[in-house]
């Protein structure tokens, strides 16, 4: 596979994907939509690795939608949003840690994808903002999702009023997970990898997708699918060894 | 230089059902049911109504037993009822008469008759006194499967001839309706329909007179055998459905669908549609977090559970039919069935439109 607009880099368990447009600050074109899902794909099905990492090349993580990829004589259509979604959906379901690392701007589509991993790094410059109500426009799913990380109020003022959200304070709002200075984004993912541990592909994809259905499934509901997830997960060859390893030491908890 | 065998596909699908539905709350009352342990299984089940053929109440309010032969008896005449109207309704919708049925299956695990079932269909739906049959009997919910691999067998070696696919299951006929403790779970789960499909082989059909049905997948797990079964207690049937059996078939069921996939070289992403048995809530729940389903992939399986209960072998027939109702399968878009049931057994089929 070779993309024109994302860079793969895999090292170890760690795979990495850029938004390799740094002339036009990593805009989301359509091309870019469908290299991010065919490379999720490539990786799902290889299972080589356990970390995505997603940047953008160039200071910038992602400066949004690219309203270049619209002709300006055609009758504007939403197929490219809905396939857009799709791929914000492969993220999120994929069997591996997720985590955005992100310097300089980003904004609309890009906090989109940052809001789709399981953590967010940024620079002390990074800046977020979700610009799309104010230019008249919708910010994708992200009035789905910004609002379960911060809160109804304060996603709801963020995204109508357009304004922009410094490093600090998107730690403060919850929307980031972790800040470092602007020379030490590759020490602080690596440390963010690390604080995952072991990495357990399944456990992973199944606890994302709880937290996700936590917000729109009634209690009951819920309690049927964590069992269902459950089950799963305790049939895996690492809760087995888990339970042997307890055995062995007479110790009811894991080794950590 | 040799052709592609050409695939069977499935042209129509006719359901019925009996006229009187219940709602949970209905039963509890009819029955006078008190347990609390009971009534738990009819409020938290994710059923609101079932179709049903029970006797009224006597002069008392009390509902009557029905013995062996009763049940029986009902057997054969609901589903001479509802099996004959389902075969009208889905020859009809492919504008073909009965006479044109060229081979005739029918699936029930509710009644055992002999003569079978299509004995007496064939005479009260006019079909040709030469077309060839078959009974699966006793196979239980998975049996949908077993029968569509039938006629889609006929069919792909009988190129141009009709097959048809009678499932019924007159469930409130299959043993004793009774409210106790054990039988509670089964009581609140399952109900009566039936379904029909008729599947041809033949190169002039194209994706828009229906899917092709491209291979089948079957996985059988011998160490539940006796987890799903049929008991024969006091000279009646009563049905038990081990605790652990959802999960079980959630353990299991990546191994059939992943085998059939990579028979086609297919991902589970490449498949637009997922026709999934309505067995209940928690199995249902299993599939979806085994598979990575999302709740759209089993909205079907969902509404056919809400709103007729677990029709076994017709119920993947059922979701099919609500599905094509939808008009949204494009040509080329993959599909897979699944339906699960004793054994324990794990049935899947691809379908391509």
């Amino acid at each position: 596979m070779s993309e024109t607009t994302l860079r793969l880099d895999r090292v170890g368990p760690v795979a990495t994907v850029t938004l390799d447009r740094p002339d036009r600050g990593n805009a989301i074109s359509m091309t870019m939509v469908r290299e991010l899902e065919q490379l999720c794909h490539l990786l799902e099905d290889e299972a080589a690795e356990r970390v995505l990492v997603l940047r953008g090349a160039g200071g910038t993580f992602c400066s949004g939608i690219d309203l270049l990829d619209f002709p300006p004589e055609a009758k504007p259509d939403i197929r490219g949003f809905s396939r857009w979604e799709k791929a914000c959906r492969t993220i999120e379901r994929l069997p591996m840690v997720t985590i955005a690392a992100i310097d300089g701007e980003c904004v609309g589509g890009g906090l989109q994808l940052a809001l789709t991993c399981d953590a967010r790094v940024a620079t002390e410059r990074a800046s977020f903002q979700l610009h799309e109500v104010r230019d008249g426009f919708l910010p994708g799913m992200g009035t789905f999702r910004l609002a379960k990380f911060i809160g109804l109020g304060r996603a709801r003022f963020m995204a109508m009023t357009g304004r922009r959200v410094a490093a600090g304070e998107a730690f403060e709002l919850g929307i980031v997970d972790r800040v470092c200075p602007a020379a030490g984004l590759d020490a602080a993912v690596g440390a963010t990898i690390a604080a995952f541990g072991e990495i357990h592909r399944d456990a992973v994809e199944l606890a994302r997708r709880l937290f996700d259905e936590s917000f729109e499934i009634p209690y009951e509901d819920f309690l049927g699918c964590f069992l269902a997830a459950q089950h799963r997960a305790i049939q895996s060859e690492a809760f087995k060894a888990l339970v042997r390893e307890a055995h062995e030491r007479g110790v009811p908890r894991p080794r950590r | 230089m040799t052709r592609a065998p050409v695939p069977p596909r499935i042209l129509a699908v006719g359901t019925s059902h009996p006229p009187r539905a219940y709602t949970q709350d209905d039963l509890v009352r009819l029955f006078r049911c008190e347990d609390p342990k009971v009534r738990q299984f009819f409020e938290s089940s994710h059923i609101q109504r079932r179709h049903l053929v029970l006797p009224e109440p006597d002069a008392d309010g009390v509902m009557p037993d029905e013995d062996g032969g009763a049940l029986l008896a009902k057997h054969l005449r609901v589903s001479l009822e509802i099996g004959r109207e389902a075969v009208e309704r889905c020859l009809g919708a492919n504008r073909r008469t009965a006479v044109e049925v060229d081979f005739f299956a029918t699936t029930t695990s509710t009644g055992f008759l002999c003569p079978g079932l299509t004995a007496y269909l064939i005479e009260a739906s006019g079909m040709r006194s030469s077309v060839h049959r078959a009974d699966i009997v006793g196979m239980g919910c998975n049996a949908g499967m077993n029968g569509l691999l039938t006629v889609a067998s006929f069919a792909a070696a009988n190129p141009g001839r009709a097959a048809l696919l009678l499932a019924c299951e007159v469930c409130s006929a299959a043993y004793v309706f009774e409210l106790t403790a054990r039988a509670g779970v089964v009581n609140s789960l399952f109900g009566d329909g039936a379904a029909a499909v008729l599947v041809v082989a033949d190169e002039r059909l194209t994706a828009a007179d229906g899917p092709a049905l491209l291979g089948f997948e079957s996985h059988i797990v011998h160490a539940a055998r006796d987890e799903m079964r049929f008991d024969f207690e006091n000279g009646r049937f009563s049905f038990y459905l081990g605790w652990e059996i959802p999960y079980l078939i959630g353990e299991q069921i990546r191994t059939p669908v992943l085998r059939l996939l990579d028979r086609f070289g297919l991902k589970r992403r490449d498949i637009s549609h997922w026709v999934v048995h309505s067995g209940g809530k928690k199995v249902v729940d299993a599939i979806k977090y085994n598979l990575g389903l999302t709740d759209h992939d089993v909205r079907h399986t969902r509404s056919v559970l809400r709103d007729f209960g677990n029709i076994s072998s017709a119920s993947i027939l059922f979701s099919l039919e609500k599905l094509t109702r939808e008009r949204i399968a494009g040509e080329g878009d993959y599909g897979v069935v699944i339906a699960m049931g004793p054994g324990v057994s794990i049935e899947t089929g691809l379908l391509r439109w």
